[in-house]
């Protein structure tokens, strides 16, 4: 559990301490909500959306099948959709890119 | 029956319910590094020849699936009381050799009998957890069973101390009870707690995780936070669980034994930190040079390292201590610093144990992280435990005591009973550094030499700000002292605060 000593910087002063992995993260910004991403694995049983159509939050773009639920994806913003990642029965990874949506 | 062939009888069906699941089980068991629940009962917990068991005979009434032709030792648990170092506690144990200690109706119902026993006698209750989760044979029922366990455990926190022991798997609902008792103990390549486990995880999200690092021992006291103490063995769980006991009380009816009196081994001197405010030390070290003996027993040792607490003795009395670190992360307060700290005071203030918070804190921990982890919702349970608390509240000003950090620990402010520092004690807004470049911004940015002017202006807030005697003409600080003076001050305000009300305030909510 040792460790070595660092600088920790606390209003203008720099502390030397121990600085345990991890306690401090960086910013990764917030998150981009033009891109529809699983936020789950699973496989994409429908796509109901089609690229240039003009979606609005609750409009149901896919769905997802995962843990024996189909799971129904909505944007998070209003606009049109530009682009579409996937095809009906494709299996996708957790985080991956499905959908984008251009504002308006 | 003559009496002597029921005795014989009796003694046959009594040796039989004793050997839990059989020599088989039981080998396995040992194989794995484990004891039975007989032997972590009868031997490891409580004082030799003290138990006195209830329910041996207690049987499941289930007629699915082939059960009605099992018989199933105690019902895979055992339960009784017991004393340990003379004072009496109520104790269960799943026991793994009968039917994976797997928890069915009847199983629960010995559970909350001897907790509702516990309660009614109030006296500490130990839970031993070692269980492959619900008997799935009694759907619902065991359901029923895990959840009036949890009632229970709910009902009585902060009217009874209860402690939970991890001593094998304890996945899915089964993690709950323990969750909401005060303490839980696990051990080395022994215990293991998650809600979903590694397969799961692997099915849906295609993430590999052994066992071990998603719910051992390890990742439940440094990384999660679940758990608060841990052991390489069994016996020294058990040993560090019976001294963890002689700083309690039997309930929140009672103050917590008296010890004698016993001087530290190494009491402090008059030069006992550094000099510059930008250097660590370890806080430890000073908590040894105050209490008795120089013992301390410390709670969540390997999680959020940036603030100590744990239980010690001042003239033979319990007290609770919660100490900035400044060994790590300069011992700012944090989000989990936070709750660690919280749930330490909502506890000693339940169960009537005085707090001595000692503050060497340069305040909260910056970062998008903290903040968007919640630190301000995390930082307010601190303030509300505190000025919540009424067993007596003595503060010790080491050193840094700046801004919000400042209020928190234990300040006069939130109803601190006797507040103390060292004459090394630094109250103010924030560091002189961080203070000069904010109150001189301009005049720095204009100067000749930026450099030697902010020195001067640094200077200048030191020397009117960092020390204890701006909060001292105020009354916010009760007296001055050199750091050789501390044990004697706070035996002498212990003394003082000795008569504070006890008896049921609150329970203990996981925070």
């Amino acid at each position: 559990m040792e460790s070595k000593f660092n600088k920790l910087n606390i209003d203008g002063t720099e502390y030397l301490t121990e600085i345990p992995e991890g306690s401090l993260k960086a910013f990764k910004g917030m998150p981009d909500l033009s891109e529809v991403r699983a936020f789950i694995p699973g496989s994409i049983v429908d796509i109901l959306a089609s690229e240039g159509d003009t979606v609005k939050p609750g409009d149901v773009l896919l769905l997802l099948e995962a843990m024996k639920m189909h799971n129904e994806i909505c944007p998070g913003i209003s606009g049109i959709v530009s682009k579409i990642h996937v095809s009906k029965g494709d299996t996708v990874k957790k985080d991956q890119l499905l959908m984008e949506i251009s504002r308006f | 029956m003559s009496i002597m062939k029921s005795v014989n009888d009796f003694l046959a069906r009594l040796s039989g319910k004793l050997k839990g699941g059989g020599e088989i089980a039981i080998e396995k068991q040992k194989k794995k590094g484990k004891h039975t629940a007989r032997e972590r009962i009868e031997d490891l917990l409580l004082d030799h020849g003290s138990f006195l068991e209830t329910d041996l005979f207690v049987e499941h009434s289930v007629k699915n699936f082939g059960m009605d032709r099992k018989e199933l030792a105690g019902d895979g648990v055992i339960t009784g009381f017991g004393k340990v170092s003379n004072r009496s506690v109520a104790v269960f144990a799943q026991d793994f050799t009968v039917a994976g200690g797997s928890l069915g109706k009847a199983h629960a119902k010995k559970i909350t009998k001897v907790m509702d026993a516990a309660g009614e006698a109030h006296i500490p209750l130990i839970g031993i957890n070692d269980s492959g989760g619900a008997r799935i044979q009694e759907g619902v029922e065991s359901l029923c069973g895990y959840g009036e366990i949890f009632y229970r455990n709910t009902r009585m926190s902060g009217i009874i101390p209860q402690i939970s022991v991890i001593l094998g798997p304890c996945a899915g609902g089964a993690v709950y009870s323990p969750a909401l008792t005060d303490f839980v103990f696990v051990v080395n390549k022994i215990s293991n707690m998650f809600i979903t486990g590694p397969q799961v995880i692997k099915t849906v999200l295609g993430e590999e995780v052994t066992q071990e690092e998603l719910g051992g021992a390890a990742t439940q006291t440094s990384v999660t936070g679940n758990a608060h103490f841990y052991a390489e063995s069994e016996a020294e769980a058990f040993s560090t669980l019976k001294k963890l006991l002689s700083f309690l009380p039997a309930s929140s009816n009672e103050k917590p034994p008296v010890y004698r009196a016993v001087p530290p081994v190494n009491p402090l001197g008059d030069d006992v930190i550094p000099d510059d405010r930008k250097e660590a030390y370890c806080v430890k070290d000073l908590i040894r040079g105050i209490v008795d003996a120089s013992d301390f027993l410390e709670v969540h040792e390997r999680w959020a390292r940036n603030i100590v607490v744990g239980f010690a003795r001042l003239d033979g009395k319990s007290i609770g201590i919660i100490a900035n670190q400044p060994r790590v992360l300069a011992g700012v307060l944090d989000v989990n610093a936070s709750d660690k700290a919280a749930r330490f005071i909502r506890f000693c203030d339940s169960f009537n144990i005085p707090l001595l918070t000692m503050v060497d804190t340069p305040g909260y921990l910056p970062g998008t992280d903290q903040e968007h982890a919640g630190v301000i919702r995390h930082g307010a349970k601190l303030l509300y435990a505190y000025s919540e608390a009424t067993v007596p509240k003595m503060t010790l000003i080491m050193r840094k005591a700046y801004g919000g950090a400042y209020i928190a620990m234990c300040s006069r402010h939130l109803g601190a009973t006797f507040v103390a520092s060292w004459p090394s004690g630094e109250i103010a807004v924030m560091g002189p550094e961080g203070a000069a470049n904010i109150i001189y911004r301009r005049e720095i940015a204009e100067a000749d030499d930026p450099d030697a002017f902010r020195q001067e202006k640094v200077n200048e807030y030191e020397e009117k700000f960092s020390n204890p005697y701006v909060a001292a003409k105020k009354g916010y600080i009760d007296i001055i002292i050199k750091s050789s003076m501390t044990r004697d001050t706070f035996i002498k305000a212990l003394s003082v605060a000795d008569s504070f009300e006890i008896g049921h305030k609150h329970g203990n909510i996981p925070l």
